[in-house]
């Protein structure tokens, strides 16, 4: 390059240090390439083929081992190569099968058969911009294939993930059709700046927050990646340590999840079809009391109360044709729901374009009744060879999606499942004249709630990805790329008067979204090896990304008719409409140099440079940098003659990633409008501005080792980390004198460490038999490190109605009183404890709370630790057995040590005035001298026996499930060559077969809320059982 | 030449992203950014609306929280306020036991107060009765802080930084109380003598301003100002007292001739009077035995105030009509009446006989009587029915604002209420006639202290 063109650069980039590093890297590519050469020698040629099929390897790449000289394979498996020496080995290579190297000597023509390897990419994970081979990471990654993906049954990319990835723990926030799911990466990092990790789709971030409910009925209710359809999809990594995420650079701190589908290879098409279909049924039944058991506990409650109104409820006369029901509202409710799907793909290539085309239906019925998830999916990636040097492609995937969903885990007498377990089972079912009784001393008719109202979802979601990749140069590359990702989505909503108790009182609702994401990414990278033994690459980037979200909405009332749903039926618009956007935009510049030696030494260094709109002017940059080692000490000479150990390797990284996870705005304070006064439009301060606030930083730490024993018959990986996130982003209350709750500071800090090892074994290999176990087990503790003392009082940041933040303590702490059992009788509360300072003493069938400081009385005072929502691990477990054509897999997942906050259970024992009790309360104190563990129901619960945040709520929620069952049968070749097809393949999955655990809710894989809110159980939509049969063809 | 193409188009891409400021530069779109509000006229009447938007969340459940829920005219079986109010066990967790709400209004109007003056011109009519409006809101919130608490932190400016003291301090309540009278004072001063139509009624004119300076100055037992202010109620021609048969549209369909200051909602802005009071047995407060009993003879208001006939639950219909049977738990779109003619009335006649003139206190009390159906009291006749004067126009207060939350400060600023409630709960103890302060509060602010009598 010319003098006068780097003069130019380097004026350019004046005194902008990104932009410096980011060029400084620019040029020193340029500056490589002129000491190219070439020397001449003899030619070579040959056929390349599969070892299994004898079909050629189009592509195959063949290459002079530490030179660049090479070339691929042609249609036919064909190759040439010339300038060869005789003492060079040539390397011949292919995604998915084994290298081979063969020193050429006396050859001119070098016929090849690869073999395949194990399985489809063991060879090369996705990592940060890039692809490397699996073997000389240095990072901590953890990638699942697409063989692993077809052997389950799930619908999305996260469920997948679930006790199959070592450091990643995932729970389950709903078992409905597409619910959603939460996923933490090594732990929670951040306090409320969001700790869902970034999520990458064929090099697109794409965006997450969009698709949970928009008017916020149900808690995390819908899957943000259930637009993906997993049959589509290659490969899955998780990166986990710094060095592989600070690529990524502020969106990193909670690790990245990458998402490759599959593209198309040059040769002819393959056609592939799939189809299955099954049932569900709810996993299990809760126990709720009858009617006549139901009215005992009542009277009861009434008797227990002392009321002063001496009235028989009416809920007690079972002569009245209202009172008359008997039911367990679950067995009215829950159905044996069926799906079905049918994939349909054909890949393939010709000389210049590969293609994957492939859709999608998917139709699945929810095990409550009247809720449905549909979902069409239609994808193509085309990448076609302009020239030698220009290749060009795209991504593009469209998914329309119909969720009907029910309003599962809401607040108040709104939620289905709450209904299900606590409204009467005398409540008739219908009113005399044959109408639905639909609402009744508030509680609605969970069966109407299903079948009559409307909670409508429906989204349509584009994520594309164009690129043109420019051969610059040999081992020099330029990338760039529009990547655009865009939701929109509607949800309707509707509750008809014939659940509500005012006539014609019926309220519906219509919210719609628009997410546009684009951002453009411009990468140059380098790779070129030196001499035989110095290998190096670098890359270098800059990217602009843009967010825009905007939303409408109109929620009205009084319509004219139950049968009318859409707004215009209103006969009151009951709000000025909702309409609001905001916009977001990041700038970043990145780059990576990598370097090793004979592939024993190996090391790696990233840097990225973000700027977000989110942060104050002085604050914009944040720069988050890694760097990685690995030593592969089993090729030292000392390790010649250990003939079992096939590979050995040690890793260490450190870097810095950040969270930038708060509101578009709260830097700059913001004025809300539509705090209006009747019909006058008014606006009021929100948001306290701090234009101080910056990244939150995680530093972390890495050590890893990679061992393979007698062939790769055995395989272990262990990661140990320590990740210190500071500078939390967090809302600290502050007096509410101020006229806010909170500022958003930048406070304090966490720590999380732990340790995870993946072991891979071929336990039996023969001809005709074959078996092998993958077994991940992690362990994550997080502690809150340090929290500013002004936040705190008592010592703790109360964070929600459940948890607390303390220093020293873990992240998912609940706290509340302890609960000692229950007073047999009046005398047996022998220091006349009472109910707050001034309160009654406690009486027979009350119960008896852990007296903490000793005052005699029970406040806010006594209050103390009572479990913990972490694991102390958790992991999974599957065995591959194959004997001939048939294959089984069988997956199991545990998490122990966990405790759940069952507020459900609280709620099912709650009687407030007339809410149905669980079969516990048989069990229940009715007199004095009783001796037993639950509590005398008293009406309106005066002194929170029921109420308070209790031990006696707090379970085990340690399991043991068989999560996944895959049986397959493949026809045999000589058929399949008889008809002419590739594949015929014949399977069973079960899913959630057998759960083992003491925990008494619905499922113990359950997480209401998303963040620090972890491990309670509001009563989620139930988990299913599933079973299916498909069917699998290859043409 | 086809690298430096390659070059050109490599640094033709880069300048696209070379101004970072303008493509991270992104300013709120549906709201406006601290710095980007209070710039027009009409940023400074929508400021002014948002403050009112704080007050009908204020008062929604804590006009009677505060105004009946300790006093004798109500009784409960709601566990929570309700019942701690009604038995005097107060404590620092109480729901009314929060001023977050009243704080946020006063935040609100410290924004209006601050700058609409940067907007307006100080000779601005318009800028000036919007101020007025805001001081007003301002002083109500502070009226009622006072009342309930004592001394409250004193709070006149906005908060804009965390450079600010954001751990205040409580003020005096004499200081707090003169604070409330100049904002009061220039309320009157300043703010409209009518806007027309129903705005009258639900929006801060002067009339409301003399009503509440009426009601402050009874507080400090200041009585020339208080009749001298009430005064200008009575001459004011926005009001006059409804005739009895429409007694009962003040609060059911609201914007009436008699009302002076009414917090409007409606369907979708609503407040909790049906959960107050709408349920029966099952709401917040029914009736009390004796406030049932208190009634003369004739008085045509008792069966528009509550269900006389029924037994259980003797529901309060008074908010919502007579007859009235619909027992959800919903929100209700009624407006709230604080501040009406009847009621500035029997304030004016109290302090007339705290002055000695005793026969214009009667006349007053009497117009009040007659409308209800019931005979002219003489200082005879009253003092054999009620003891004395005082006590005649408090019982006829008790009955004609009927849990329209005035009772219990009532109790307290005459002194009578350990007189009246040690018998229904035992209050004995001066001290005990504040509300702890919310142990929320203390536990973000370590400068505050909670009352005595809650320590």
């Amino acid at each position: 390059m010319s003098q006068r063109i780097r003069n130019a650069l380097f004026k350019y980039m004046g005194s902008r240090l990104a932009l410096k590093i980011g060029l400084s890297l620019v040029v020193m590519f340029f500056c490589s390439i002129s000491g190219y050469a070439q020397t001449p020698g003899i030619t070579i040629k040959g056929k390349i083929t599969d070892s299994k099929t004898g079909e050629p390897i189009f592509g195959a790449s063949v290459l002079v081992k530490g030179t660049s000289n090479g070339t691929s394979a042609d249609l036919d498996g064909l190759y040439t190569l010339g300038n060869i020496s005789g003492q060079d080995i040539i390397r011949f290579s292919y995604l998915g099968f084994e290298t081979q190297e063969i020193r050429v000597g006396n050859f001119s023509e070098l016929n090849i058969s690869l073999q395949s390897s194990t399985s489809d990419l063991n060879e090369f994970v996705v990592i940060g911009y890039g692809v490397q081979e699996k073997r000389n990471l240095t990072g901590a990654v953890v990638s699942v294939g697409s063989d692993e993906i077809s052997k389950t049954n799930f619908q999305d990319p996260i469920s997948v993930l679930q006790g199959r990835a070592a450091g990643v723990q995932v729970t389950s926030n709903s078992g409905a059709p597409g619910g959603g799911m939460t996923i933490n990466i090594r732990g929670n990092s951040s306090l409320n700046a969001g700790n869902s990790p970034l999520y990458v789709v064929d090099g697109v971030p794409i965006e997450t927050n969009v698709s949970s409910s928009l008017n916020g009925t149900e808690n995390f209710g819908l899957n943000p990646l259930a637009d993906i359809n997993p049959t589509d999809i290659e490969s899955i990594e998780v990166l986990k340590d710094a060095a592989s995420t600070a690529i990524y650079g502020s969106r990193a701190a909670n690790g990245v999840v990458m998402i490759t589908t599959k593209r198309g290879r040059s040769g002819k098409p393959q056609v592939d079809v799939n189809f299955n279909s099954g049932i569900s049924t709810v996993s299990r039944n809760l126990g709720v009391l009858n009617a006549s058991q139901y009215r005992s506990a009542v009277l009861d409650s009434y008797r227990n109360a002392n009321s002063s109104e001496q009235i028989i409820p009416a809920v007690l006369d079972s002569l009245s044709a209202i009172n008359n029901g008997d039911f367990d509202w679950q067995s009215e409710m829950f159905r044996v729901a069926k799906q079905s799907n049918i994939d349909f793909s054909i890949r393939g290539g010709s000389d210049n374009v590969r293609y994957a085309w492939s859709s999608s239906f998917f139709d699945q019925d929810g095990v409550i009744l009247n809720s449905n998830y549909k979902r069409i999916t239609s994808r193509l990636n085309v990448d076609f060879d302009v020239s030698d040097r220009l290749t060009i492609g795209q991504s593009v995937s469209y998914t329309n999606a119909v969720n009907n969903r029910s309003n599962a885990a809401g607040s108040g007498n709104l939620s289905i499942v709450r209904e299900l377990l606590i409204r009467p089972p005398t409540f008739a079912m219908n009113l005399p004249d044959g109408s639905l009784n639909g609402y009744q001393l508030g509680r609605r008719n969970p069966v109407g709630l299903a079948q009559l109202s409307t909670n409508l979802n429906k989204s349509n979601r584009l994520i594309a990805s164009q690129y043109a990749e420019y051969k610059i140069a040999e081992g020099l590359k330029f990338r760039s790329s529009i990547n655009v990702d865009f939701v929109s989505m509607k949800e309707d909503t509707f509750i008809p008067s014939t659940l509500d108790f005012r006539e014609g009182y019926n309220t519906g609702s219509v919210r719609s979204s628009n997410n546009m994401t684009w951002a453009n990414e411009n990468i140059l990278t380098y790779q070129k090896q030196f001499g035989t033994s110095h290998n190096f690459g670098a890359l270098a980037g800059f990217s602009y990304q843009d967010w825009k979200y905007e939303r409408t909405g109109l929620d009205g009332l009084f319509f004219t008719s139950d049968n009318i749903r859409t707004l215009n039926g209103a006969g009151t618009i009951s709000n000025q409409g909702v309409n609001v956007a905001s916009e977001h935009s990041m700038l970043s510049y990145f780059g990576r140099v990598s370097y090793d030696f004979e592939r024993k030494y190996l090391f790696e260094a990233n840097i990225r440079a973000d700027g977000s709109s989110r942060f104050g002017k002085d604050n914009r940059f944040g720069y988050f940098p890694s760097a990685s080692v690995g030593w592969r000490f089993s090729d030292e000479g000392v390790f010649d003659n250990v003939n079992f150990m096939d590979d050995g390797k040690v890793r260490f990284s450190a870097g810095k990633t950040g969270n930038e996870a708060i509101g578009n705005y709260t830097s700059q304070g913001e004025f809300l409008v539509g705090t209006n006064y009747l019909d006058y439009s008014g606006a009021s301060p929100s948001v306290m501005p701090n234009s101080g606030l910056t990244w939150e930083t995680t530093t972390q730490y890495n050590a890893g080792l990679d061992l393979s024993f007698w062939e790769n018959k055995l395989m272990i990986n262990v990661d140990a980390y320590i990740k210190n996130t500071n500078d939390l982003l967090y809302n600290v209350p502050i007096p509410r004198e101020t006229g806010f709750d909170f500022i958003t500071q930048n406070i304090g800090s966490i720590q999380n460490k732990g340790i995870e090892l993946l072991m891979t074994t071929r336990n039996v290999s023969t001809l005709d038999y074959s078996w092998s176990t993958s077994f991940n087990i992690s362990s994550n503790r997080n502690s809150v490190k340090d929290l500013p003392d002004n936040l705190l009082t008592n010592g703790f940041i109360q964070n929600g109605a459940f948890h607390i933040l303390k220093e020293g303590f873990l992240i998912g702490t609940f706290y509340g009183w302890r609960f000692d059992g229950v007073y047999a009788s009046d005398e047996d509360n022998v220091n006349g404890i009472t109910n707050g300072a001034q309160g009654p003493a406690y009486r027979g069938g009350d119960p008896i709370w852990h007296d903490v400081n000793g005052d005699g009385f029970i406040d806010q005072n006594d209050r103390q630790v009572i479990g913990n929502a972490t694991p102390d691990f958790f992991g999974g477990i599957n065995n591959d057995f194959t004997y001939k054509n048939f294959s089984l897999s069988v997956f199991f997942q545990f998490s122990y040590g966990n405790d759940i906050y069952s507020e459900i259970n609280h709620q099912r024992n709650s009687i407030v005035r007339y809410n149905n009790l669980s079969t516990d309360a048989l069990n229940r104190w009715r007199q004095q001298g009783d001796i037993t563990d639950y509590p005398k129901p008293v009406r309106d619960d005066p002194l929170q026996s029921m109420s308070r945040i209790q031990s006696r709520w707090v379970e085990d929620g340690s399991y043991i499930k068989l999560k996944n069952v895959h049986f397959r049968y493949s026809l045999p070749n000589k058929m399949l060559n008889r008809w002419k097809i590739s594949k015929l393949d014949a399977y069973v999955t079960a899913t959630n077969l057998i759960t083992w655990t003491n925990y008494t809710g619905y499922d113990p894989d359950v997480n209401s809320y998303s963040g620090l809110r972890v491990g309670v159980d509001e009563g989620s939509y139930p988990q299913s059982r599933t079973i299916i049969l498909g069917l699998n063809i290859g043409l | 030449m086809k690298n430096t193409l390659k070059i050109f188009l490599g640094i033709l891409l880069l300048s696209i992203y070379s101004c970072s400021d303008d493509l991270l530069q992104r300013d709120p779109i549906s709201s406006f950014s601290a710095q980007g509000f209070y710039k027009t006229s009409s940023d400074a009447q929508a400021g002014v609306y948002g403050i009112y938007d704080a007050v009908q969340a204020t008062f929604s459940t804590n006009f009677s929280l505060w105004g009946e829920g300790r006093a004798d005219a109500v009784n409960t079986n709601q566990a929570g306020d309700p019942f701690l109010l009604q038995q005097n066990t107060l404590n620092s967790i109480l729901a009314s036991a929060r001023w977050n709400n009243l704080y946020e209004t006063i935040s609100r109007a410290n924004y209006a107060i601050k700058y609409i003056p940067t907007v307006l011109e100080d000779d601005n009519e318009f800028g000036r009765q919007l101020v007025g409006q805001a001081r007003a809101l301002r002083a109500l919130s502070y009226f009622y802080a006072v009342r309930v608490w004592g001394d409250v932190p004193l709070i006149l400016e906005p908060y804009e930084s965390v450079q600010q003291n954001i751990f205040p301090e409580r003020s005096d309540k004499e200081l707090v109380l003169n604070q409330i009278e100049a904002d009061l004072i220039f309320a009157s001063e300043n703010c409209r003598a009518s806007f027309g139509g129903e705005r009258n009624r639900i929006l801060i004119t002067r009339g409301a301003a003399e009503a509440m300076l009426t009601h402050l100055y009874m507080w400090k037992k200041d009585y020339p100002n208080a009749i001298g202010s009430a005064e200008k109620v009575l001459a004011n021609n926005l009001y006059a007292l409804v005739p009895m048969n429409d007694w009962s549209r003040i609060f059911t369909q609201g914007y009436t001739n008699e009302s002076i200051f009414e917090i409007g909602y409606n369907e979708v802005q609503r407040n909790s009077l049906r959960v107050l009071y709408a349920l029966g047995s099952d709401s917040n407060f029914f009736p009390s035995q004796s406030f049932r009993n208190s009634f003369e003879d004739g008085d045509l208001r008792q069966d528009l105030i509550y269900d006389v006939a029924e037994t259980q639950p003797r529901k309060i219909w008074k908010f919502f009509g007579q007859g009235f049977s619909d027992e959800s738990p919903d929100p209700s779109d009624k407006n709230i009446v604080l501040f009406r003619l009847a009621d500035i009335m029997l304030l004016k006649a109290e302090a007339h006989h705290q002055m000695g003139q005793t026969a214009e206190a009667l006349s007053l009390l009497n117009t009040i009587r007659n409308r209800a159906g019931l005979a002219n009291l003489d200082e005879a006749g009253a003092t054999n029915l009620y003891g004395d004067v005082e006590s005649a126009i408090l019982h006829e207060r008790l009955i004609e604002l009927s849990f329209e939350g005035h009772r219990w400060f009532d109790l307290v600023r005459t002194g009578k209420a350990i007189e009246v409630m040690n018998p229904i709960n035992g209050l004995n103890d001066e001290r005990n006639l504040l509300w702890p302060i919310h142990e929320d509060a203390l536990n973000r602010n370590p400068n505050l202290s909670q009352n005595l009598f809650y320590q």
